[in-house]
């Protein structure tokens, strides 16, 4: 008796899921903030789009491995759709298999101490165990296939290769990390200036749906 | 976090106060307090499946089992998560229509009450063992060496199929034993035995598509006959133009009798009388040919005179002609019976009088067609009742049984008080319950074995019902199993034949390989062009279903019917229960279900309770209003629930609906204060059987009423009945309708 089907993105409880307001405080704070924020811009230009505006202080996520975002995207120049391929077809960009991981590291690096305990993992039938670090709440109706599609696929300005200038638009500058951290706020504020600036869809329930 | 709380009063008065800056600012806020990185995980796939796209759906083709009726689904699966199901457009049964048990049977595979692991009873508790010593104790108990053998041993189940009705067979033939109990209390075996006997096959087919008047005595075909998807995609063209006309006559209102142009509210038991006057009408007043019944079958008509009728079936005499005009007019018509007209003493009787509304309308070979046999016998419907029912508690009470297995039933739950069901099963030596949750029956098991979901196993159904040419379904995971120590029925049938005939069935390495087989055993015939056997075998769990060839069976009419008893006035409990059937709570197997116990009634829109419905003349005779909690009491005991008054229920008749009151069943059937939610009619029904059929009589029960004095807010949706003088929708009086509008009486 056997399901040819394994689960992923087995969620965990959604933590903080819900809290109160801020203070009126808060709430004047933050709209200082964001009007601070509006005032300057640090990401790399991409031909044909307008990058969105705002900066997050992420907290360091610990991973059961420090997987190294900066070896794989910036010194060996691997595309983020090679690893994170649903990116371009589905709403979620995926975690790559671990059988990808292990189609290039049964043979490279085998001898590193990050290779030894992935290659642990893999004897033991089990993916790691990752940890979220980028996400919306769940009323948020987000697909990267249609940003891709935007910003890259349909934007001939940009050849494909420079799509890491993409991602950064909302992942920030993955390639000088290691493990991910969050670096844009991904709020409603965040993406409503986006889609003004780029024309994208302003209804309700293009997001709310 | 409490300091920094604001209401909305206080956030509308911030938006207010800052305006629109503010109101942006709130854009951004939600992400620095909603969501933390790193609270969730994320896992990959180990190695992905080539068809698997995360976040994309895919849908997988399976056999519904919310109720025996055999409805064909697809279920979409995302992320190795069944989430969405609906009806499969390949089933002959439900096209691609699914209802709403179909829908919420989610939520049984989702439900947090699940059995996780098998329990023994220990020092009188229920406790977690091993599977291993479950085992262990089936050997012992039942094992080739314990010498368990003959009728000491019993299956009670409800409705079973396909390669679990073989298997069960094949266990019980193992053990030398012939006591194989089948029950269901929504059943149709009244009618079956009926059209048995009048057309010669108990399984016709109706054609409420080809009719155009329906004339229905209590069969809920849109809630709980036979197969409702089924009877609703036909009767979706009976409505299309020219528009078919349906009067359904029964005590209390169904959800097809909510949507009649024509109900009657007949009096409980006296559906047969109704039927015979119209009868009567018809040949007598309309002069429909009558020469191709029998003299002494014209001669018992003759005796019902509509008056006589109508002071019978309190449906009064114009009603009565109305309905006999509307038939004469729309030829050809259907005429079906139900369980409310079914279920009394004399309820065979009065299901054949309905019977002979068809044959003298010549609607048999038109609107009711010979059914398909079934060219796989052994997987065929095993179907329930309630006369098994009867036999098993009368085999307890003789203490015939030693052992008692129980799959698919409740029969604690459903059964009557007064067969005291639970006083004699703490007799029997070994109870062993295969079961999803801990209800009333699996309660008092000694030893329960916790299977999987109906989306986590392998299996074959077959409907008892099949409304076109016959199809076997096919059952297939649509997920990993939520908890791996629960095990598939088909491979614990298998486990229990190995015990007893290990050379026949220890081959089979688990239940998918014998249905693998079974596939590969089957005639070209049925395998649509398939080229080899993994071909068809994925075209089977493509498509969910095989479908087979049946030859027709004919129908022989034979029109006969008897004289009915004459209607007795019960001067101590003066109105007739009703316990109503609904799509929803079913028999009560879909009461742990939080989707159904929220969805309002179809009738009442009542949610979360059971309640009594009263007719406003009856409640204003105990000074009754809505809310108020009235005693039903019979002379097998009471309940107690909310009236909801209407006029919608005939003026003797109490309903209470079945399904809710479950002392045992999950979470969702306590009430915040720890009681039952709701209560169970069926508990009080009188010990009245079918007198022909054996069946228990389900709507003969007499109660009569108290009031409490408690009362409390009855919750449902939509407060009113009325539109407060809004014109909402336009509305005029019937005798300003038919001055103005040229109404005539035989007006749908």
């Amino acid at each position: 008796m056997s399901v040819n089907h394994q689960c992923s993105y087995d969620s965990g409880r959604r933590g903080n899921a819900r809290r109160g307001l801020g203070s009126l405080g808060i709430v004047l704070g933050v709209t200082a903030f964001a009007a601070l924020l509006l005032s300057f811009t640090v990401v790399a230009e991409v031909p044909g789009a307008i990058p969105p505006q705002g900066a997050h202080d992420g907290k360091d996520v610990a991973q059961p491995i420090e997987f190294p975002h900066n070896i794989h995207a910036d010194v060996n120049k691997i595309n983020c759709m090679y690893c994170h391929t649903y990116a371009r077809r589905s709403k979620v960009a995926g975690i790559p298999p671990t059988s990808k991981c292990m189609g290039c590291h049964s043979v490279i690096a085998t001898d590193k101490p990050r290779i030894k305990k992935l290659t642990e993992y893999w004897e033991n039938r089990e993916p790691p165990p990752w940890n979220k670090v980028h996400d919306v709440p769940d009323y948020v109706h987000f697909t990267h296939e249609k940003h891709l599609k935007r910003f890259v696929f349909d934007n001939d300005a940009l050849p494909t290769e420079n799509v890491s200038e993409v991602c950064a638009f909302c992942h920030g500058e993955v390639k000088t990390m290691t493990v991910a951290h969050k670096t844009k706020p991904l709020n409603m504020g965040f993406c409503k200036r986006c889609h003004e600036a780029n024309h994208g869809p302003f209804d309700c329930w293009q997001c709310h749906k | 976090m409490s300091a920094n709380k604001v209401n909305r009063r206080e956030f509308m008065k911030i938006v207010g106060l800052s305006g629109a800056g503010a109101a942006l600012a709130g854009c951004d806020m939600p992400t620095t307090v909603t969501l933390e990185e790193g609270k969730e995980r994320v896992v990959s796939y180990l190695v992905p499946e080539e068809y698997v796209i995360p976040g994309i759906g895919v849908w997988f083709a399976s056999t519904c089992q919310a109720c025996p009726a055999g409805c064909g689904f697809h279920g979409r699966v995302r992320e190795g998560r069944v989430l969405k199901l609906e009806g499969n457009p390949d089933s002959p049964i439900n096209y691609s229509k699914l209802c709403q048990m179909g829908q919420a049977s989610l939520q049984t595979h989702y439900n947090p009450d699940r059995l996780t692991q098998p329990l023994l009873r220990q020092n009188g508790e229920l406790s977690p063992v091993s599977w291993d010593e479950a085992f262990k104790l089936l050997e012992k108990k039942i094992g080739a060496g314990s010498g368990v053998s003959g009728d000491k041993f019993a299956w009670v189940t409800g409705t079973v199929s396909g390669h679990q009705a073989v298997l069960i067979k094949a266990h019980l033939e193992a053990l030398n034993s012939g006591n194989h109990f089948v029950h269901e209390v929504i059943n149709t075996a009244v009618g079956q035995a009926v059209s048995r006997d009048m057309l010669g096959d108990a399984r016709p087919r109706y054609r409420l598509d080809r009719a155009q008047a329906v004339l229905s005595f209590g069969a809920d075909f849109l809630g709980t006959w036979n197969s409702p998807v089924h009877f609703a995609t036909q009767y979706a063209k009976f409505r299309a133009a020219p528009r078919g006309v349906l009067i359904q006559a029964e005590p209390a209102m169904s959800l097809t009798g909510a949507n009649a142009d024509l109900w009657l509210p007949v009096r409980p038991g006296t559906e047969g009388v109704l039927a015979l006057g119209i009868a009567n009408s018809l040949i007598f007043k309309h002069h429909v040919d009558a020469s191709h019944l029998p003299l002494t079958v014209r001669n018992l008509i003759a005796n019902y005179p509509f008056i006589e009728v109508a002071k019978v079936t309190g449906v009064s005499g114009d009603l009565i002609e109305r309905a006999a005009a509307m038939l004469k007019k729309h030829s050809p018509s259907l005429v079906i019976s139900g369980p409310s007209a079914e279920g009394h003493v004399h309820g065979y009787e009065s299901a054949t009088a309905v019977m002979l509304l068809n044959i003298l309308l010549g609607n048999v070979g038109q609107t009711i067609e010979p059914g398909h046999s079934f060219p796989l016998p052994q997987l065929a419907a095993r179907e329930g009742n309630t006369a098994d029912l009867l036999s098993f508690a009368e085999g307890l009470k003789n203490k015939r049984f030693d052992t008692v297995f129980f799959y698919g039933t409740n029969p604690v739950y459903t059964a009557p008080a007064s067969l005291s069901l639970e006083e004699h099963l703490a007799k029997v030596p070994f109870k062993v319950a295969f079961s999803m949750f801990r209800d009333e029956t699996t309660a008092l098991a000694d030893l329960v074995l916790p299977i999987r979901s109906a989306l986590e196993d392998w299996g074959t159904h077959a409907a008892g019902y099949q409304p076109g040419e016959p199809v076997l379904g096919f059952q297939q995971p649509l997920m990993e199993p939520l908890y791996q120590t629960t095990r598939g029925m088909g491979d614990l049938l298998l486990a229990l034949l190995t015990m007893q005939r290990a050379s026949d069935y220890a081959p089979f390495a688990d239940y998918y390989a014998y249905l693998n087989n079974f596939a590969a055993g089957l005639p070209a015939g049925v395998r649509h062009g398939a080229a080899n056997d993994k071909e068809f075998w994925q075209a089977t769990l493509q498509t969910g279903l095989i479908k087979l060839v049946g030859e027709a069976r004919t129908l022989s009419v034979s029109a006969s019917t008897a004289d009915l008893p004459a209607y007795k006035v019960d001067s101590e409990y003066q109105y007739h229960l009703v316990p109503a059937a609904r799509l929803g709570m079913w028999d009560g197997r879909h009461a742990n279900i939080p989707w159904l116990q929220e969805a309002p009634d179809q009738i009442t829109k009542t949610v979360w309770d059971s309640w009594v419905e009263m007719h406003p003349a009856t409640a204003a005779k105990f000074d009754v209003k809505v809310g108020d909690y009235v005693r039903v009491s019979s002379a097998q005991g009471s309940i107690e629930a909310q009236a909801f008054i209407y006029k919608g229920i005939q003026k003797d008749a109490i309903a209470v609906p079945m399904g809710r009151g479950h002392t045992e069943y999950g979470r969702y059937n306590v009430d915040p204060t720890g009681k039952p939610r709701g209560v169970n009619p069926l508990k009080i029904l009188s010990p009245v059987t079918d007198s022909k059929t054996g069946e228990l009589a389900l709507f003969a029960t007499r109660v009569r009423i108290e009031k409490t004095g408690r009362t409390h807010e009855l919750v449902k949706m939509g407060s009113n009945d009325t539109q407060l003088g809004r014109k909402l929708a336009a509305t005029i009086t019937s005798d300003q309708f038919n001055r103005t509008e040229g109404g005539k009486t035989d007006v749908a």
